[in-house]
């Protein structure tokens, strides 16, 4: 017997899907933009990963799924918007206690820093949003793109600072 | 903004990991409020709905078929039973429903919760009637005033973009490669490419080629194009000839070209004055060839 997972157990594989399968389709949501791109790459990576279970023991299987994600994507079409929304009665402080200025100018606000993040750069954008969105540590980012922890910090620095220009700079 | 740009500081602040002496400092960089507002503000960010247990049943049956048993024999013939029968008895409701106004007139009417349209000269609707107060959306080929009532959220798609809205009154312009729109009471959410843009009461946006090209506020209440007049703002001339085409209903030959853009009223129900407004504004004279058809020189 291996000493190592076995990926085709089908309770081991879906368990592990059910932790991976949306924040690789985030991942390439943020790379590409386009949603079922993003889905339709995501199952791909599942798929070889179910028909090759015997090769790759469940503790390499991440790295796997994303680097066949990586791989497969280098040929997909350009880059279109990324489709983000913010949380419903997403407002930081008690709505009650705002005013409708107020909710309108951080709805204006919202709206400037979705601009801004569609225009920085893909890298620092999807390092930003792993961070942002999936709350990922910039150690498990820097695993998953296979990147120093170091870089992962300087393209998430560098994401802040293009966002704020693109904020100051808007219209 | 010296501190911040030494060993990535930025990267540790979003991810809580400056010290307490790092942290005072940076507070005190005018550059703060803002670094914090994006902070919190990219918090509350969310990706579009996942359906992961899909997906999971999809994957695992690329490797496996297995043995279906009786009892989901039965569940299948089932579901074609209900689905047969639901698509004989639904087949009027769920059809879908056009409005069409065609060249020269304007088409007035209620959608089924009774909120109002008017479809302008050359433009076109299609919703589905079948549970229309859960799922209030239609498809825009054109321009049109909308009065909305309370309700659901109401969405207005064209090929150019999405206009959403809750309750109120706005006017969707979708032609060429204009699109426009006016909001005259409440508020509504704009989607045009890449951006997201909230409109309130008496403003307007309008888009061309991924520019925005207006955005201001007005102090009509409503489209004047509905009171026989039409207003161009920063237009070109095909697209100004093309309305006039849409709304008297005839044709203009113009083999010119313009790079003039007009801003102007000109009456909708005035024909000769229209095409003398705008043939005066650009020192082109026009010519009536026939009934229906006049040429600009």
């Amino acid at each position: 017997m291996n000493s190592e997972s076995n990926t085709c157990d089908e309770n081991n594989f879906s368990s592990f899907f059910k932790n991976h399968a949306k924040s690789l389709r985030n991942y390439l949501l943020y790379k590409f933009g386009n949603n079922d791109q993003a889905e339709d790459m995501a199952q791909e990576a599942f798929i070889k990963l179910w028909q090759n279970c015997k090769d790759v023991p469940l503790e390499k299987a991440k790295s796997y799924i994303y680097t066949i994600a990586t791989n497969s994507s280098l040929n997909a079409i350009a880059h279109s918007k990324v489709v983000l929304a913010y949380e419903k009665n997403n407002s930081i402080l008690d709505r009650t206690n705002e005013n409708p200025e107020h909710i309108l100018e951080q709805e204006e606000f919202q709206s400037k820093l979705l601009n801004a993040i569609q225009k920085i750069n893909e890298t620092q954008r999807v390092a930003f949003l792993m961070h942002r969105i999936d709350g990922k540590k910039y150690v498990e980012i820097a695993e998953e793109l296979n990147i120093g922890v170091k870089a992962v910090e300087k393209r998430i620095h560098l994401a802040l600072v293009e966002i704020k220009k693109e904020i100051e700079n808007f219209k | 903004m010296k501190i911040m740009d030494e060993d990535y500081k930025l990267a540790k602040w979003l991810n809580n990991e400056l010290t307490e002496e790092e942290l005072v400092e940076f507070k005190k960089d005018s550059d703060y409020i803002l670094y914090k507002k994006i902070k919190e503000n990219s918090a509350l960010l969310k990706t579009p709905h996942f359906d992961e247990n899909k997906m999971l049943v999809d994957v695992l049956k690329t490797k496996k078929s297995k043995v279906i048993s009786m009892q989901q024999w039965f569940v299948r013939i089932a579901a074609v039973l209900v689905i047969g029968f639901g698509l004989l008895f639904g087949y009027q409701s769920f059809s879908v429903s056009q409005e069409l106004a065609e060249n020269g007139k304007k088409v007035e009417f209620s959608l089924p919760d009774n909120s109002n349209v008017v479809l302008n000269s050359g433009s076109s609707i299609e919703f589905k009637k079948w549970n229309w107060d859960n799922n209030r959306r239609l498809k825009l080929n054109g321009e049109a005033y909308f009065k909305v009532a309370k309700g659901k959220t109401f969405e207005v798609n064209t090929n150019l973009g999405k206009v959403t809205v809750l309750g109120t009154q706005f006017n969707v312009k979708a032609r060429n490669n204009r699109f426009e729109v006016t909001c005259y009471e409440g508020k509504v959410k704009v989607n045009y490419k890449i951006r997201e843009i909230i409109l309130t009461k008496g403003q307007i946006i309008a888009f061309e080629n991924n520019e925005i090209i207006i955005e201001k506020t007005i102090t009509e209440n409503e489209p004047t194009w509905k009171n026989n007049e039409i207003s161009f703002e920063k237009e070109h001339l095909a697209t100004i000839l093309s309305e006039i085409e849409n709304q008297f209903n005839i044709s203009i030959e113009f083999d010119g070209e313009s790079n003039q853009l007009y801003t102007g009223k000109i009456p909708s129900n005035d024909i000769e004055t229209a095409l003398k407004l705008v043939s005066d504004a650009y020192h082109l004279n026009i010519q009536k060839t026939s009934k229906n058809s006049y040429i600009l020189k």
